[in-house]
């Protein structure tokens, strides 16, 4: 039991933490693509001094295709005579960029935490049941089974474990995102939809699709059964030596 | 064929279990294994199980050297091999027909074989409609007949009994020989034994062991000592 809600717990908070970087790339993959420069002119400037502006801009060919060109786009409006002010979403993109890496760095570490930890718990929990089954398994031996058929048992609830607990977490997770669908529709006003670049096929985060519902769950019971089998495989070997 | 060929089993500690033993069973053969606690019985049984591997010498079953360390097919020698043991090793969260049935699930066997092979098992030792029934249930002659009938399903060639009769009444021992009789000339049969009446009145070959040497092997003979 303890072994099971170590891996549940692991596999709930690894999908949130996916599915909340999955987001943030594809919400700052939409800021990046759309590079902007809004430029204010004094009230005295002509409106054939601002078209002249734009064409000199034009010929330079400085296109704000990137938001990395933006300061330079900025820094050249700014010498412009007649300009007044000129903003871009330098700050939106940096707060972004930022909040992407620490969520990154943070769930990488806490990632690596979560699997060892699990790992360790659930390697214990199977050496525990082991121990149980000393006896069968010595007789097994005797007769002549295989390490492989000592070890299925084992492994098929190793693997059953990691199907339901990720199916548990995944449920939990697609619950809660659909109930703060209105909540995130207000929070991504003006945002039509989200991608997340996978080679060269783009996979919809927002609106919510259930191909992005579905990778999710796919990796997340991986995740678990992978988790599972190593841990098995650990208890067995130490134990079957 | 079982071939023994200078075995001598040193544990790490130092002491000798057996000292350059020498001996062939033939296919079928029924011998009895005797000699005083300590003799060295047990660890012949042992031996060919490949529990253990030799200090030196070879140990032999059907022209394969099993006693090297490069030896693999561990798993292929024990689904020919039945072993009866002294304690029994009958699992008790399981049936009767459970634990007969693991020395078949082991060998691959189909399921649509495996009940017909356990009751027929089962009648051969004589626990017929017992199959439903937990060890806890079964008195120790009748635990022996269920580990008898575990060893000669599947196939297995080679029958070794640790101490068959050993926690057993002279009533239900001599039963439980009977059985092992039935099996004679079919199965290579190997018993190490303590008790002289059986091994006197049956007149099979006898090895007798003593401190881990092999002193006499006699063709039909008797317990002595």
């Amino acid at each position: 039991m303890a072994g099971f809600l170590v891996l549940f717990f692991t596999l709930f908070l690894s999908t949130a933490i996916f599915v909340t970087i999955c987001f943030l790339t594809g919400l700052l993959g939409y800021v990046e693509t759309r590079p902007q420069v809004t430029v204010y002119f004094q009230n005295k400037t002509t409106q054939d001094d601002i078209f002249k502006v734009r064409d000199e801009l034009s010929a330079s060919g400085k296109y704000a295709k990137k938001p990395a060109y933006l300061p330079e786009i900025a820094e050249y409006l700014k010498k412009q005579p007649g300009v007044d002010e000129v903003n871009f979403q330098k700050d939106i993109v940096e707060r972004l960029l930022t909040l992407t890496s620490i969520v990154r760095l943070t769930s990488l570490v806490f990632f690596v935490f979560l699997l060892l930890m699990s790992i360790v718990v659930l390697t214990t929990a199977i050496l525990y049941k082991i121990a149980l089954k000393k006896d069968e398994i010595e007789l097994l031996r005797l007769l002549g089974a295989t390490s492989f058929y000592i070890k299925k048992p084992f492994l098929f609830e190793g693997i059953l474990f990691g199907l339901i607990a990720s199916l548990m977490s995944f449920g939990i997770i697609a619950g809660a995102i659909y109930s703060l669908r209105p909540f995130l529709f207000s929070y991504l006003r003006g945002i039509n939809y989200l991608s997340l670049p996978i080679a060269n096929y783009q996979l919809q985060l927002w609106p919510l699709s259930p191909v992005f519902l579905g990778v999710t769950f796919v990796l997340s019971a991986l995740f678990g059964i992978t988790i599972a089998i190593l841990a098995t495989l650990l208890a067995t070997a130490k134990y079957l030596k | 064929m079982i071939a023994f060929e200078n075995v001598t089993k040193r544990f790490p500690l130092g002491n000798v279990a057996l000292e350059s033993v020498s001996f062939t069973v033939n296919d079928n053969d029924f011998v009895f294994l005797v000699g005083p606690s300590g003799a060295g019985k047990t660890t012949i049984l042992r031996l060919i199980m490949h529990e253990y591997l030799p200090s030196s010498g070879n140990v032999t079953i059907n022209d394969q050297v099993i006693s090297s360390k490069s030896f693999r097919k561990i798993h292929e020698l024990r689904r020919q091999i039945g072993v009866i043991f002294q304690d029994f090793k009958i699992l008790p969260e399981k049936n009767v027909y459970e634990n007969i049935s693991l020395s078949l699930k082991v060998n691959k066997t189909p399921s649509s074989q495996i009940q017909q092979e356990v009751l027929k098992a089962l009648s051969l030792v004589g626990l017929s409609k017992k199959e439903r029934v937990f060890p806890s249930q079964l008195s120790a002659g009748e635990l022996q007949r269920v580990a008898i009938a575990r060893a000669i399903v599947g196939n297995r060639d080679i029958i070794l009994a640790d101490e068959p009769t050993g926690n057993l009444d002279p009533k239900t021992a001599w039963e439980i020989m009977k059985i092992f009789k039935k099996l004679e000339g079919r199965k290579t049969i190997i018993i190490a034994t303590h008790n002289t009446d059986i091994v006197n009145s049956l007149q099979k070959r006898v090895i007798l062991m003593k401190d881990g040497r092999l002193i006499k092997d006699m063709k039909k003979g008797g317990y002595e000592l």
